[in-house]
């Protein structure tokens, strides 16, 4: 498949010299960095790699042309032993969601007996590993294994989002690169990966959101596209894109004849027929499960994107610009990427630097108050330096600072109140009229 | 103004937003009353208290169904009208609306949310882009957020449960025994009692306490008082009012006064006196005392602890007793916090959570509630302020700290009336055209 380009296996894992993943980014300007790094062109290629195989080709079958399409169960979709060994591995955790009864206790929204599922998955993680993976992978567990912990939403903060899901994307990749997968033609293991494991750990995940009332992970409430998830919108959409052959690029625009109309999503009846079948629509089945009230005001991006007259094609291309953005580009979200021997924390030497939009706007910002000259007073400090950035969530029904600091610091004295020890606080950057230019380009 | 001001408040009842400029002049009529106002608001009972709204119009237009119509009940907003929902903006304009055209009616606090670099992130900034194109508007309200009231103190409030004009007929009728007396219900939206709760008594050891538990909106079985069997549905709950109320409040004992905050205590103010000593008209600090009265929690510690929020501070049942015994309050109200209930009692009744943002975000399935304050008949209904001589007393629970019996001796609570509702019907609300998306999809 010359042209496009998809994640370098490495050579020799024996002679691998695999690593603890650490937390790399920790404000602004490491995001920066991060978007020209190998380890954001493997995540990118990966997948890229991922979307273009489940869009519906065109092949050549005895000299006849006909069009193979890529739904959910899909039996023209073999599953290789990799495939069927992450499969048991999803089983296996989702059983385990039923071995965790539910805390009855007091409380608040989440649902603490989630901390005790995935302190289960971490005790038995070797285990898990030991019988889903081949013996001479071993080496890679623990690497491996600090992606897929990371892959099922916060336990202490009880959340799940698009930073967990990325997190997965990383486990497959980083099993991609060690081989783990069979050589096969273009697309082949790909879908087997897309619709059989994929959607197979999103099941799990709506489990686990629905029994332990798992909280989204920093939110923009209605305002942002989906409140945990954010890949089967690019893979759901793919699948419905026109059929290509091997050759051809990728499609951005038009869709597959006989498509479910994008405006379908705001018709519960509509998508109750699709959700079986497309990952686009199966993510929706699920907004549809967990909320009560109009869609369009419960979602009103997803509402608007089905608006969209360019089919399949544009919105997919749309999605793999958004999940750059909103995703990948987002501190609140990458900050707790691990980075190691698969996925490096080293500069792409061919990477372009990133447009200084993309990520500039997803730090927190302060006003500066020369903005409002209501506020002014003289000697305020102007907000001026690097911002560190902030865990950012919706946590038990409540909203986080978004510049808290991560790092623990000690409680105020008892009985001090004047003397109470006070956090210190990084300062922030944006000023305002930066702010002002820069803002257009993250509208949605 | 008026004009133009019931002419804005008929449209955003509609829930239509109004145009930029009346935003304009709007928000900078609201900045000249509030600026009026001190950053503790003195407001006397009777009065409706309301927690978190998050832009969910519909359910707020639920909350007025249930509780009142602005001028005719008195109403206390304890902040977080904007973020997450999908009409933050037509929720805060009409509040501001009627706060302009009913200053003394409404009262609206400030909460974590009214604010610039918050409301950038949770979703506020998002919606006016979405809905005029520009940050104009945006950048028009936080300019209101930063002028909006840190805290207020409800005066002058009874130790009875206040009556409502929904269930005068059965209070008479079935006035509890001379020796009981009801210091909380619960109603739900239609006016049905749910539950009561009794209040202690402390002559000796005949520590009664009654309380029918009940969380939900439908009726417990076991009500102490049965609601009215043939309560007419068409029926609103009725407010009441002052002429109402003489006709069926005796002279009751006073209590303390009810600080509202939007978060909590800090543990740089001791005193409500210095909340008022704060220079509160800038954005929300990352920290001090102005940042904690926004952002912090109660929570089953002892003294203070670091909140997982990055913000404010986690403070104990110690902590509230104290503040409450040391400035003569019988009650602290706040929000802020999701209680799937609507409203949660703690640390003895000394703090109360007020949360009036039914199925919150579309999906957390929880009750909303408001907190009614009657008036304290007996004094005029004018008491400045409750001190150590007046009031009656009663222990809430025990500190270690202070030695010998080590029991504090605060005021005794306010009669709490809270209606629980759920989230408005949806029939009624019209698909509204697709936007253009943004850049991603060009
Ligand atoms: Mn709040």
């Amino acid at each position: 498949m010359p042209g496009f380009p998809t994640l370098q296996r490495i050579g020799d894992v024996k002679t691998h010299r695999f690593e603890e993943p650490v937390k790399k980014i920790y404000d602004g300007s490491d995001v920066t960095f991060f978007l020209t790094s190998l380890a954001y062109r493997d995540i990118m290629t990966f997948m890229l790699q991922l979307n273009r195989s489940v869009v519906p080709r065109k092949q050549d079958v005895d000299g006849t042309a006909r069009v193979v399409t890529w739904p959910l169960k899909s039996k023209d979709v073999a599953y290789s032993d990799s495939v069927e060994r992450l499969r048991a591995l999803l089983t296996r955790l989702s059983k385990l969601v039923d071995d965790v009864p539910l805390d009855t206790g007091p409380r608040r929204f989440g649902n603490v007996s989630f901390r005790k599922w995935h302190q289960l998955v971490e005790d038995q993680r070797d285990n898990l590993l030991n019988e889903c993976l081949p013996e001479w992978l071993a080496p890679a567990y623990p690497e491996l294994a600090s992606y897929l912990l990371g892959s099922f939403g916060s336990a202490q903060r009880l959340d799940y989002g698009t930073g967990h899901e990325l997190s997965f994307l990383a486990f497959l990749g980083g099993l991609w690169k060690l081989g783990f997968f069979p050589e096969a033609d273009a697309g082949v293991e790909e879908r087997g990966i897309v619709l059989g494991v994929f959607e197979q750990y999103l099941s799990l995940i709506r489990k686990l959101i629905v029994t332990y009332t798992l909280e989204p992970a920093g939110s923009h409430g209605v305002w942002g596209l989906d409140d945990n998830s954010f890949l089967p919108y690019v893979f759901g959409a793919a699948q419905l894109a026109p059929a290509i052959t091997e050759s051809d690029d990728t499609p951005t625009e038009g869709s597959l004849p006989g498509a479910p109309e994008p405006s379908w999503v705001s018709k519960s009846n509509l998508v109750e027929k699709e959700k079986d079948k497309n990952m686009y629509f199966s993510a929706i089945a699920f907004i549809y499960d967990i909320k009560k009230g109009p869609f369009w005001e419960h979602s009103p991006v997803l509402y608007d994107i089905s608006g969209i007259n360019g089919g399949w094609g544009k919105i997919n291309k749309g999605m793999i610009k958004m999940f750059n953005a909103e995703v990948l580009s987002k501190f609140p979200v990458v900050q707790h990427f691990l980075f190691g021997s698969l996925f490096r924390w080293e500069k792409d030497a061919e990477a372009r630097p990133p447009p200084p939009t993309t990520h500039a706007t997803s730090q927190p910002l302060r006003t500066p108050t020369a903005a409002s000259p209501s506020t002014t007073r003289p000697g305020e400090a102007p907000w001026a330096g690097t911002p560190s950035q902030p865990p950012l969530g919706f946590v038990n029904g409540v909203t986080q600072a978004p510049w808290a600091s991560r790092g623990p610091a000690p409680p105020p004295p008892r009985s001090g109140y004047a003397a109470a020890q006070r956090r210190t606080l990084p300062p922030l950057t944006e000023n305002w009229s930066k702010h002002e230019q820069n803002r257009p380009t993250e509208r949605k | 103004m008026i004009n133009v001001c019931c002419r804005a408040i008929a449209q955003l009842r509609a829930c239509r937003p109004i145009p930029e400029p009346q935003v304009r002049e709007l928000c900078y009529k609201a900045r000249e009353i509030l600026i009026e106002e001190g950053n503790v608001v003195s407001v006397h009972a009777p009065v409706t208290i309301c927690g978190d709204i998050h832009g969910q119009f519909h359910d707020l237009m639920e909350l007025f169904r249930v509780g009142g119509d602005v001028p005719d009940t008195n109403y206390l907003f304890m902040g977080d009208f904007v973020d997450r929902g999908f009409y933050s903006l037509e929720s805060f304009l009409l509040l501001l609306c009627l706060k302009v055209r009913y200053p003394d009616r409404i009262t609206l606090i400030r909460g974590n949310h009214e604010s610039r670099q918050i409301t950038t992130v949770y979703g506020f900034y998002d919606e006016c882009i979405r809905k005029y194109g520009s940050a104009n508007v945006w950048r028009y309200c936080c300019e209101v957020f930063d002028y909006l009231a840190l805290g207020a103190l409800v005066l002058g409030a009874t130790t009875d449960v206040p009556p409502a004009a929904s269930d005068n007929e059965n209070t008479q009728s079935t006035l509890p025994p001379e020796d009981e007396e009801v210091e909380s219900e619960v109603l739900n939206a239609n006016g049905d009692i749910l539950s009561k709760t009794l209040r202690r008594r402390f002559a000796g050891l005949s520590m009664m306490s009654h309380h029918t538990n009940s969380s939900r909106i439908s009726p417990a079985p076991d009500v102490d008082v049965p609601s009215p069997p043939d309560h007419p549905a068409s029926s609103l709950p009725l407010q009441s009012s002052p002429s109402s109320q003489s006709l069926f409040t005796p002279p009751t004992s006073t209590t303390g006064a009810v600080l509202c905050v939007h978060g909590g205590l800090s543990p740089l103010i001791e005193t409500v006196d210095k909340i008022r000593l704060i220079d509160r008209k800038q954005e929300v600090p990352h920290e001090g005392a102005m940042c904690d009265l926004l952002w912090s929690d109660p929570d089953e510690i002892e003294g203070w602890g670091l909140s997982p929020r990055g913000a404010g501070f986690l403070f104990g049942a110690d902590i509230v007793r104290h503040f409450n015994h040391n400035n003569d309050l019988s009650l602290v109200a706040r929000a802020h916090q999701l209680v799937m209930e609507g409203y949660k009692e703690m640390f003895d009744k000394t703090i109360v959570t007020v949360w009036s943002a039914p199925n919150y975000c579309y999906r957390c399935g929880n009750v909303a509630a408001i907190l009614e304050l009657g008036e304290d008949g007996s004094n005029g209904g004018c008491i400045a302020r409750a001190n150590g001589d007046q009031g009656r007393r009663e222990p809430v629970g025990t500190d270690g700290s202070e030695g010998g019996s080590g029991v504090l001796w605060n005021l005794a609570s306010p009669g709490r009336r809270y209606r629980v509702f759920e989230a408005a019907p949806q029939g009624t609300r019209g698909m509204p055209a697709k936007k253009p998306v943004g850049e991603y999809f060009l």
